[in-house]
């Protein structure tokens, strides 16, 4: 069933309750406004869900996953409706015309690079399995995009577009998944399982899924302590918010006020598990009301909308506001991993959601606005598999690590400074060496 | 100088370190206005402010995460876990992202976890735990067991300074009835290096944390029959002093490990092999464990008392060991 709003324009001051006024515009010069060619819909919330949470989708599918027994056996089955056609993306409040195309370039980047990964995986050169983020790019990218280089993002498993925006490179994660001395883990650790906190400030993940949540506001509340309002972006899946973890690394963070972004990305399947075992709401963005935090529900295969809601989040973090909850709705669009052939999966959600491929949609909406011209698209994506391939060779050509470097670096020498990443803490003027009395003899225990 | 309390020292120790080093800062429950359940950061807040000495949500999982997170930016954070008990409920959150930070990835965690662990006040078994042997047991980190308030100051300064995830037991039984004139100015006592507590030349008890009293009590008694107990306090069970405990076995030839945390996986197995290695020869009778029972920690008293190792368990098993 199609919502009544779905193909309403929205009008052009129709912002979020919690959005900043249009202060952080920078529409591309020279560029049409979209409005004018009657094709673009401008990221706005189109309508609110039940629980008053601004819901930026220009389309509210209605279906879900039903179990169902056949022949002796459980299976998962589909009920609604999955013939709606896919819409448009929404033209960014911020974007300008060049980093629209820049955008673009990381989504081409990321998926060309799994693309490559899959192809290494298949040609036995990956130590283990593959986990592609296929279809979900456009959350991971537009997401780090939206944020500025002091800031911090704990990525998960499928945001290996995050990691490219924040400066690493194709050939990091292939040498990371081929186990290479030259993999930023040196072969220590596997897959997009690695970060750097000197330059890039990324936070290398745990397997345990909303671990990264308290660690985000922990960078967040060090840099306060510092004296920086910064923005720490993470994601988890509908899967990896129900930890808790998850739910104790959220509340801390909203409890003090610190700049945590959190995107839920709800893409259906935690596993083999749809969403409908995992939780008993319909909207994860829900859960914002009981953190007390500002949520929003975005589409996950928009990376307009969500470029600009996080870019609305990290103007909050930035003022020292607080942390925003944002749920992306999209699709994971292969098997938890290369292993896995999704069988489980019924085949309504993957036509329904192939139609709205992030990838083809950004690039039919820059195509569509003039952004772009046909050539121009050619030889962007040509130079993007120019640069896969180099980085693949360049991954294919590291060596394995020397099996002595297995031992080295379990503890950090206290002779090594370690730096503060914002300068020195602003603490409060103390009078030193006045302590107070000796602790009163209240005791839990005696 | 007075004397003051192994509870004071820590205080002490932690205040210093803090007005010393503005990147120091307390993260815990309770810590703030109320000053923490043992009363370790009391006066703090006032003094400090509420930005270094944070309160937070019953969230022992995010208290180490954002102690960790803070660390990544150049902090080094001292959380606080009510009880040590408590622990468990941010075990993965220590083993996986802090104890393998510097390796993984080379991020460092210069960040110290502490808090009041052990029996012997009837808490009942959340409240009187000894969880030392989970993270020993983890490569990466680092876990120290003080049994005086020279010690617990001196090590408290030395983990806030390391450069690596610490984990600070303290124990709850000796916060009050531990009392010492402390070294005057800052000093610190080294992460890793065991001490002779008392010189003997017949047997020597190595152990740690509270059961260092029960074996002075226990070489009171003993010395009276010309049983010359030497007394090695480990101090940190991890890293371990392997040439402390390989030196005394040497000059004794006996040796009894003894601990208040259970038998098995307890880290007297662990000196036990370690013994084994380096000085099987040097050995004039078995290795003694004495330790708490392979049971939870029980509340009652009179169950408990069956449960901790006692004096009169080290002067029995010395009795039988001296007469080999």
């Amino acid at each position: 069933m199609k919502s009544k709003t779905e193909q309403k324009p929205a009008a052009k001051n129709n912002q979020a309750s919690n959005g900043p006024a249009n202060s952080g515009q920078k529409n591309g010069s020279g560029s049409a406004p979209a409005q004018t060619k009657g094709k673009f819909t401008q990221v706005a919330p189109q309508r609110k869900n039940p629980h008053g949470i601004p819901d930026y989708r220009l389309e509210v599918p209605n279906f879900q996953t039903v179990e169902e027994w056949a022949d002796g056996k459980l299976r998962y089955n589909v009920k609604g409706d999955f013939s709606a056609p896919a819409p448009s993306l929404c033209e960014s409040k911020y974007l300008s015309k060049e980093k629209s195309i820049e955008m673009y370039r990381f989504m081409l980047l990321n998926r060309k690079m799994e693309q490559a990964l899959e192809n290494l995986f298949k040609q036995q050169k990956v130590i283990g399995g593959v986990y592609l983020g296929l279809g979900q790019e456009g959350c991971s990218v537009g997401a780090a995009f939206a944020l500025k280089k002091e800031d911090w993002v704990g990525p998960m498993i499928r945001n290996q577009g995050a990691m490219l925006v924040r400066g690493f490179t194709p050939a990091d994660t292939m040498m990371q998944y081929m186990a290479k001395a030259g993999a930023p883990t040196k072969g220590r650790d596997s897959g997009s399982h690695y970060g750097d906190v000197h330059i890039h400030n990324v936070v290398a993940p745990i397997s345990h899924l909303g671990d990264s949540i308290p660690v985000m506001a922990g960078i967040a509340m060090g840099a306060r302590l510092q004296g920086k309002n910064i923005a720490c972006l993470t994601f988890v899946g509908d899967g990896g918010q129900s930890t808790g973890p998850s739910y104790e690394g959220f509340n801390f963070a909203a409890v003090q006020r610190l700049g945590v972004i959190l995107i839920m990305e709800h893409n259906l399947w935690a596993y083999s598990t749809p969403v409908e075992l995992q939780f008993a709401c319909k909207d994860l963005a829900d859960r914002s009301i009981g953190y007390g935090v500002p949520g929003v529900i975005v589409d996950g295969t928009d990376p307009n909308q969500v470029y600009d809601v996080t870019y609305e989040a990290a103007q909050r973090a930035y003022k020292g506001e607080g942390s925003t909850l944002i749920e992306a709705k999209m699709m994971r669009m292969r098997g938890h991993a290369m292993h896995d052939a999704a069988s489980y999966v019924p085949k309504e959600y993957f036509d329904y959601w192939k139609r709205r491929d992030c990838n083809t949609r950004m690039e039919k909406y820059l195509l569509d606005r003039g952004w772009l011209t046909e050539k121009d698209n050619k030889d962007l994506i040509a130079d993007v598999e120019a640069q896969i391939n180099r980085d693949r060779d360049i991954a294919d050509a590291s060596p394995f690590p020397q099996p002595e470097d297995a031992t080295t670096g379990v503890f950090l020498d206290n002779s090594v400074k370690i730096p503060f990443k914002y300068g020195p803490p602003k603490v409060k003027e103390v009078q030193k060496g006045v302590r107070v009395g000796e602790a009163s003899n209240v005791s839990h225990y005696k | 100088m007075a004397p003051v309390t192994y509870l004071e020292a820590i205080r002490q120790g932690i205040w210093e370190e803090m007005e010393r080093d503005p990147s120091v800062f307390c993260i815990g429950e309770d810590i703030g206005v109320y000053g923490g359940a043992f009363k370790i950061t009391e006066g703090f807040i006032h003094h400090f402010g509420k930005e270094r000495v944070v309160d937070t949500p019953i969230s022992e999982a995010a208290i180490v995460s954002a102690a960790y997170g803070a660390s990544l930016t150049g902090m080094r954070p001292v959380a606080e876990f009510q009880f040590m008990d408590f622990i468990s409920s941010a075990h993965t959150q220590i083993v996986n992202a802090c104890a393998k930070s510097n390796w993984r990835w080379g991020a460092p965690a210069p960040m110290v976890m502490r808090g009041p662990s052990g029996g012997g006040v009837s808490g009942g078994p959340f409240h009187s735990q000894n969880p030392e042997m989970w993270y020993a047991h983890t490569p990466g980190l680092k876990v120290i067991c003080p049994a005086t308030a020279t010690d617990a100051k001196g090590l408290i300064k030395s983990a806030i300074r390391d450069n690596n995830p610490c984990l600070f037991f303290e124990h709850k039984y000796l916060y009050r009835r531990v009392k010492e004139e402390l070294p005057e100015g800052d000093y610190t006592v080294e992460i890793g290096k065991a001490r002779t507590h008392r010189e003997g030349k017949d047997i020597s008890i190595i152990t740690y944390a509270a059961m260092v009293y029960v074996a002075q009590e226990a070489a009171d008694i003993l010395a009276k029959e010309g049983i010359d107990l030497e007394i090695i306090d480990l101090r940190t069970v991890a890293p371990l002093d392997v040439d402390a405990i390989v030196n005394t076995v040497k000059k004794t030839n006996k040796v009894i490990v003894l601990h208040e945390d259970v038998k098995t996986g307890g880290i007297a197995g662990e000196i036990a092999a370690i013994i084994n290695e380096n000085c099987f020869d040097d050995l004039d009778g078995p290795i003694v464990r004495i330790t708490a029972l392979d049971t939870p920690v029980p509340f009652s008293p009179p169950l408990e008392k069956v449960f901790l190792p006692k004096v009169e368990d080290v002067v029995r098993e010395a009795r039988k060991l001296k007469a080999y």
